[in-house]
């Protein structure tokens, strides 16, 4: 950590957004993780792609459980209200926002620890519901703050600083969250934001439950050779299969792209998001297949990454609960009580 | 020491110097202001206490070379400064009473005390200089005859601009040359003025001179200018103090004619006109075709302008002089075409500023002490260089004061207006005391520290880049200069400011870092986990005698 | 002598056989006869096979606490005949199916034993055996309303409103009744000298359990989201809200709901979303039992220090695990008051009717908002599960929800500087603001206790120590905003007796006891923690108070003891949990024979 403050200086040249704002007026105080890891980044990619959405910084809330990854939502957005709750249990304090006011956009922030471990009951239950979020979990395979045990994520035969072995299969998230039926599911790399930042912008605009799994190295406990989740390991390993790119319906389309498959999926506010093929037979549309691929790769070691599943017609909570297009948490007691006069009916059925 | 060591004249300078460092200040690079550097040098001079041991020795035994100095002006003064302590024999001639020049003569006692003045002078000449003062010098011919190994002339630029336009020679006796009526005030053969007073002019010495009137009785006072407000020559500061005395400036008004009544000035017809950017985007003056505008003046302060003037040197003794009546000189040594004789200060390249004239005194003198050792000038000048070394101490712990202090630039206390209008001699400007200067000085951007950058360590997690404040750290494919600045977070376009880039990494991409608006806070190296970035300070070393050689350990 | 409206029926039956409507159908005949009674049912943590029983109480006097021992026994269970038999008081009666005899060790010579070959008779009426087995239930009410000398119009009339929109099954229905009530015309000396007959006892009361009660008033208070994982016994509350919901919470224009209901994955995610819904200004709550507040404890804790208002419905049942889950206690107190770690307690409030059911599920929402904290209610099962009579629901329809201190966007304008945990009234209670109400002020993060009056965090023990002290002020505050407690003094005398919850119902019956018994006695009835001032008054100025708790370790005293410094001696406790509720016998007979052990002179004279 530094007790520096970021200093609110600022380049004049700063690119600023609908709202005048640039991707400085996103970010939050300094971070106290260790400097270098990934999670930072993770952070400074949040920031970039809500500026880059030109949505109001006040307009989110961010919720996490425990660990390092629960400690970012402190690092970013600090307009908006932040919730740090308890360990493994974000998903339900993040259900209970949605439900609340429907109108917030809602980032989650987990790690594998809160959501592989002692909290992979509610991660798969919120897969299950559909709350329309953006979930993402800070993935570096050990327990920074508990100093270096190995999480439920770590691969097996992965080592730690000491060269001991982790003996136990991992949890692939990815996996867990395209079984369970979430309708977007990707995975990243906190070092390359040119692949991050459009995902979690795509995540933020889709509507219903949008999973990132970004592999986020700690420098402290997970970095080393042996391990499977260090910058060195990942970069050898990356193999990308969708870039997303996120096209407002304002804006032009200018962005270039390699040669390769592109396909374009209309979002519900009019905002196309291009998705770029880097493996030609992969189709992020076909759930059964990105999984039969991602496990694939993994079987020999490499570590899938991009834009794996997107379910454009999908849903979320509220719809599925037919709610009040209106946030619950502004109605009041002319629509909620039904008063004295239903009362009278209410106690003749009782006698 | 490193005050008086370079400028010479701290207490001076922290008063009166035109600044051309401020603009230069990198802080302007992130803010509008930046940091009170002049002022901050007073602070130190203020604050300095006893600094005689400290002092440079003066040898008893002189190395045999006299140095004559025409002139007791700055640039003379500083000449003598670095010479002495070597154990020359200094001589210096001026036709004043006193050194100091137009310190001395032109600047106001409300602008600089003469308390200062005289301390700052008095601390070269009691080095043990040979004042020859009241001393006019009307031959240069005589001069060499005196037989000094080495002369240098630092005679200034003493002549006022006059202004050639009808009436003028009718109504001489209200109108005065500015630099010349200053300095009759400075040595109180005038200590009023009467009327209406219109100062023509827009330059410092048109400040002063509506400043100095302001305070000698004048009905009222008015400044008009020829050019526009903006491209006025005086200081902005200049400007904001006179105005902020009650003294309107009115811009684009060229003077066509004095206007008199039998040799009594009655005012000043002056024509109107706008400035207009033509098609290179040049501004020029049009008229507006306004009807011309009288203003009344009892009396007419002239200060649109000096020039060099020394009629003095007879144009046959080998010391050549250009088409603008500027003597022909070697830009680096100051040697003129008379290979025993040096000139500086405004003398040299015609009127500047007394910083200036100090820098190229002490390069003078580096080269007199050259020639009077018999060394080449040139060849054997000193290098300058730049040395480097960590500051980093520990975690988060630097070795100076890394973080960007976001106070607004700070003013200078000054004393009540009343009590300044009232008496020429009470200097307006109170100077920072030393919380403020302390707080003043945290503004700055630590130049001195650099960045460095150590491929080999860097793991590329992208610390760096988010940290910036100034969003001037990238990582990116390399590419030609034009198409790598144009890529970069933010393109970089003071294409002055060369960029910092990276040998290849892991990824083959390269940093690269935008130098031109880092604000030296550290916190790209402070937020590595490598320690792929460093901290670094750096000592630039310009040469001078005043200041003795460190060892180099990269060139500069 | 025939005695009227005062007895207790007691129908044994096998679990899943369809008693239960039956049964309902019989009790709720008797109430619109205008007699007071209550209903208990005891089922095993079962769906089919095991035994169940349903009790009745009627009492013209409104003594409707539950009463051992039946007056009336129908045994349609052979499998507890031996148990149920013997339950019956000397001179009851005992009903059962007399198509098998029964077994000759059964029989008891000081009981009535009234055997109907019921499943003889339907052989011939139904030849499905499922509905053989379901109108056998209602062929002994057509024999029972005979035997009481019931309202035939009345129970006749149950069956058409219990089976509205299915009217084919109202015939048979019918037909059953006519069956049952034909054989004992036919065959039976009737009625009883235990009869029923038409009351004005009930006036406008009404007849209801404390869990619909609770959904109800979640309803009125204006919950908008409840999340809930099932549990007996306070699943059904859940169900109420969600039925009363979706008849009066669906905007009639679009047909969206006004509400939002999730069954969650367990009591952690429940009451996660619950403190989620909370921050965001949404009223919330969960229904759960003693097992789920285990659960929610770390959360609990959290809402505490976070400061963030959350609603608990606790229907409190014997623990943990299996046992007897399906039976009620008053054993949670302790748990809930100070669930979680660090130093935390919480607002309870302890309603006794379903009428204080529905007010304090109302009124919950206004409390745990106003405080900013969880407010948990705890009912118990006797209450959340068993119809009781109650005074009718009443809403006023001026009065407005208090969301307590929550700044708006034009609040925020108005202040210099938000701080969160700033004390501007010196009550203990901060200002919120709601996520995302203003572009540039208010944001704060929220956690546990690392932060200092503005929400910035730190660890510093000085902030720390304020923050607690003014926690504490706060719950002083809360003391003052609780529900009363209803005190008794009537009595002047120097005992008191302190009870809560539902020892309430056995309570006037015990009282009348005492009186019999020559004691006289000053009641309290608590209904809230933290305690205010009223309540230790109380205990100061008498020389000796009785708490009655349905729980062993005296939960209640202990919070009296350790809140209150005040000497356990001074509190002797009257502790029943068997598991069923208690009785007004077990409390007069208790407290009786402590004044004889005492042989305390305060005994007044026996009249």
């Amino acid at each position: 950590m530094t007790f520096l403050a970021k200093p609110s200086v600022r380049h004049r040249k700063l690119k600023l957004n609908e709202l005048g704002l640039s991707h400085r007026d996103y970010e939050g105080p300094v971070s106290t993780l260790c400097a270098g890891c990934g999670h930072d980044s993770v952070s400074a990619a949040i920031t970039t792609a809500c500026a880059e959405l030109s949505l109001p910084p006040h307009r989110f809330a961010k919720i996490s459980g425990i660990g390092c990854s629960s400690k970012t939502p402190s690092y970013f957005l600090d307009k908006s209200h932040g919730f740090n709750s308890v360990h493994g249990r974000m998903p339900s304090v993040a259900t209970g926002t949605s439900l609340a006011n429907r109108d917030l956009h809602l980032i989650g922030v987990s790690g594998d620890g809160d959501s592989a471990s002692i909290g992979l009951g509610q991660f798969a239950h919120i897969v299950r519901r559909r709350i329309n979020m953006l979930y993402i979990v800070d993935n570096n395979g050990t327990y920074g703050l508990t100093k270096g045990q190995f999480s439920a994520t770590n691969d097996q035969g992965s080592t730690n600083k000491r060269g001991v072995p982790n003996l136990y299969a991992s949890i692939d998230l990815v996996s867990v969250a395209m079984q369970l039926g979430a309708t977007f599911v990707a995975r990243s790399f906190s070092g390359d934001k040119s692949q991050l930042v459009p995902l979690i912008k795509a995540g933020l605009k889709h509507p219903g439950f949008a999973f990132i799994d970004v592999i986020s190295p700690c420098v402290a406990f997970n970095n080393h050779e042996g391990s499977t989740k260090s910058y060195n390991y990942v970069r050898d390993h990356d193999s990308q299969v969708v870039n997303a790119d996120l096209v407002l319906p304002q804006a032009e389309i200018t962005t270039n792209y390699a040669p390769g498959e592109q396909e374009n999926v209309t979002m519900p506010d009019g905002s196309i998001l291009r998705l770029s093929k880097l493996a030609s037979e992969y189709d992020p549309r076909d759930r059964l297949a990105a999984l039969n691929y991602v496990q694939s790769k993994a079987e020999v070691g490499e570590i899938v990454t991009g834009l794996l599943y997107i379910d454009p017609d999908s849903s979320d909570c509220h719809t599925i609960m037919n709610t009040t297009e209106q946030a619950l948490n502004e109605l009041d007691e002319s629509v909620l009580c039904p008063g004295e006069a239903s009362l009278a009916e209410i106690n003749a059925s009782f006698r | 020491m490193l005050n008086w060591d370079s400028n010479v004249f701290p207490g001076i300078l922290g008063r009166t110097c035109d600044r051309p460092c401020e603009p230069a200040c990198r802080r302007v690079r992130a803010e509008d202001t930046p940091v009170a550097i002049c002022r901050l040098k007073r602070v130190a001079a203020d604050y300095k206490g006893d600094i005689q041991r400290y002092l440079p020795t003066i040898p008893s035994t002189k190395n045999g070379k006299r140095v004559a100095l025409l002139g007791a002006g700055p640039a003379s003064l500083a000449v003598a400064r670095d010479l002495m302590p070597l154990g020359y024999e200094v001589h210096i001639f001026d036709r004043g009473v006193a050194g100091g020049g137009m310190m001395r003569s032109q600047i106001p006692a409300f602008r600089l005390p003469e308390k200062v003045l005289n301390e700052e002078v008095d601390l070269v000449l009691d080095m043990g200089v040979e004042c020859h003062f009241d001393y006019e010098i009307d031959s240069m011919k005589n001069m060499l005859s005196q037989q000094f190994d080495a002369y240098f002339i630092g005679t200034g630029a003493p002549r006022g601009r006059d202004l050639d336009i009808p009436g003028r020679n009718e109504c001489s006796e209200h109108i005065s040359i500015g630099i010349d009526w200053l300095s009759s005030v400075a040595f109180e053969h005038v200590d009023s003025i009467k009327g209406k007073v219109i100062v023509l002019g827009g330059g410092n010495t048109a400040m002063d001179c509506c400043r100095t009137s302001r305070r000698l009785g004048a009905e009222s006072v008015h400044v008009v200018v020829r050019s526009g407000f903006e491209v006025m020559k005086a200081s902005d500061w200049e400007k904001e103090d006179a105005m902020a005395e009650g003294i309107p400036i009115t811009n684009n008004r060229p003077p066509l004619e004095f206007v008199h009544e039998n040799g009594k000035l009655k005012g000043i017809l002056f024509q109107c006109i706008e400035q207009v950017e033509d098609e290179n985007g040049r501004l020029k003056s049009v008229p507006t075709g306004e009807p011309d505008v009288f203003m009344e003046a009892d009396h007419v302060l002239l200060a649109i302008g000096q020039e060099n003037y020394c009629p003095w040197i007879e144009r046959d003794l080998g010391i050549a002089f250009d088409k603008w009546d500027c003597p022909e000189l070697h830009e680096e040594t100051l040697q003129s075409t008379l290979d025993n004789v040096f000139f500086g200060g405004d003398s040299a390249f015609g009127p500047e500023n007394i910083i200036q004239a100090s820098a190229l005194a002490h390069k003078a003198a580096i080269s007199i002490d050259l020639f009077c050792r018999g060394k080449d000038v040139l060849k054997d000048r000193p290098v300058a260089g730049l040395r480097l070394s960590s500051t980093k101490m520990g975690m988060h712990e630097w070795s100076y004061d890394s973080n960007y202090d976001e106070s607004v630039r700070h003013a200078v206390p000054q004393v009540d207006s009343g009590l300044a209008l009232r008496d020429i001699k009470v200097e307006v400007e109170l100077g920072f005391d030393e919380k403020l200067g302390l707080e003043e000085a945290q503004r700055c951007l630590n130049c001195d520290v650099q960045t460095v950058f150590t491929e080999q360590l860097c793991i590329e997690c992208d610390a760096c880049v988010d940290i910036c404040p100034m969003d001037c750290i990238t990582f990116t494919p390399n590419a030609e200069e034009t198409e790598l600045r144009a890529s970069l977070k933010i393109p970089a376009e003071n294409i002055e400011q060369a960029l910092y880039v990276s040998e290849a990494l892991k990824t083959d991409r390269v940093m690269v870092k935008d130098e031109d608006v880092c604000l030296h806070c550290g916190l790209c190296a402070e937020r590595c986990p490598t320690n792929a970035w460093d901290m670094q300070t750096s000592v630039i070393q310009v040469p001078s005698l005043a200041v003795p050689s460190l060892p180099l350990t990269e060139e500069g | 002598m025939i005695k009227y409206n005062d007895f207790v029926i007691r129908f044994a039956n096998v679990n899943g056989s369809g008693s239960a409507s039956a049964n309902n159908m019989f009790a709720k005949a008797l109430f619109r006869m205008g007699i007071p009674l209550a209903i208990r049912n005891l089922f095993p943590s079962n769906i089919q096979g095991l035994p169940t029983w349903f009790e009745v109480r009627v009492s013209e006097a409104g003594f409707v606490g539950r009463r051992e021992g039946a007056d009336i026994m129908v045994a349609m269970n052979a499998e507890t005949y031996a148990e149920d038999i013997e339950s019956i008081l000397p001179g009851g009666y005992l009903l059962y199916d007399a198509s098998k005899p029964l077994a000759k060790e059964l029989h008891r010579s000081d009981i009535t034993e009234i055997g109907i070959p019921i499943a003889a008779m339907l052989l011939d009426e139904f030849s499905d055996p499922k509905q053989r087995s379901l109108f056998k239930n209602v062929v002994y009410l057509g024999v029972l309303s005979k035997l009481l000398n019931m309202d035939f119009e009345v129970l006749s009339d149950m069956v058409h409103v219990s089976y509205r929109g299915k009217d084919q099954l109202i015939r048979p229905n019918i037909a059953a009744l006519e069956i049952g009530r034909k054989y004992a015309s036919d065959n039976l000396t009737s009625p009883l000298p235990l009869q029923v007959r038409h009351s004005d006892a009930v006036g406008d009361r009404i007849l209801v359990d404390g869990n619909t009660a609770s959904g109800l008033g979640f309803v009125y208070g204006g919950a908008t989201v409840c999340a809930w994982y099932p549990i007996t016994p306070s699943t059904s509350a859940v169900e109420a809200f969600e039925s009363y919901a979706n008849s009066m919470r669906i905007d009639k224009q679009t047909g969206r709901k006004n509400f939002a209901i999730i069954q969650a994955e367990d009591e952690l995610a429940s009451i996660g979303m619950v403190i989620g819904s909370g921050w965001n200004g949404a009223r919330s709550f969960t229904a759960t039992s003693g097992p789920g507040i285990s659960l929610m404890s770390e959360f609990l804790g959290l809402a505490y220090f976070a400061e963030i208002p959350a609603v608990i419905l606790d229907v409190q049942r014997t623990g943990p695990s299996t046992g007897m889950p399906t039976r009620t206690q008053q054993s949670d107190l302790l748990a809930a008051a100070y669930a979680s770690h660090g130093d935390t307690k919480h607002v309870l409030l302890i309603p006794s009717t379903p009428v204080e059911c529905f007010e304090f599920s109302a009124e919950s929402l206004d409390l745990a908002d106003r405080l900013q904290t969880p407010v948990l209610i705890m009912s118990d099962l006797e209450l959340g599960m068993n119809e009781s009579i109650s005074e009718p629901f009443t809403w006023d329809d001026e009065s407005k929800y208090d969301r307590g201190k929550v700044l708006d966007k034009a609040g925020l304008d108005d202040i210099e500087r938000f701080g969160r945990y700033l004390d501007p009234d010196g009550d203990g209670i901060g200002t919120r603001t709601l996520p995302g109400t203003h572009p540039s002020k208010g944001a704060f993060f929220t956690r546990g206790t690392s932060r200092d009056s503005y929400a910035a965090y730190t660890e510093d023990p000085e902030h720390y120590v304020a923050n607690m002290q003014r926690l504490e002020l706060k719950w002083k505050t809360a003391a003052g905003l609780v529900p009363a407690p209803e005190i008794d003094t009537r009595a002047n005398g120097e005992y008191g007796l302190i009870y809560y919850g539902t020892s309430a119902l056995p309570m006037p019956e015990a009282i009348q006891h005492l009186k019999d018994a020559g004691i006289e006695i000053d009641l309290m009835r608590i209904r809230a923690f933290p305690f205010s001032e009223v309540v230790f008054d109380f205990v100061e100025s008498h020389t000796q108070v009785f708490i009655v708790e349905q729980n062993r370790d005296a939960q209640l005293k202990t919070l009296l003891v350790t809140e209150g410094s005040i000497n356990p001696a001074k509190l002797p406790s009257i502790l029943y949990y068997g598991g069923l509720s208690i009785t007004a016998e077990f409390i007069s007979s208790e407290l009786i024979s402590f004044f004889e052990k005492t042989a305390s002179p305060r005994i007044s004279e026996v009249k």
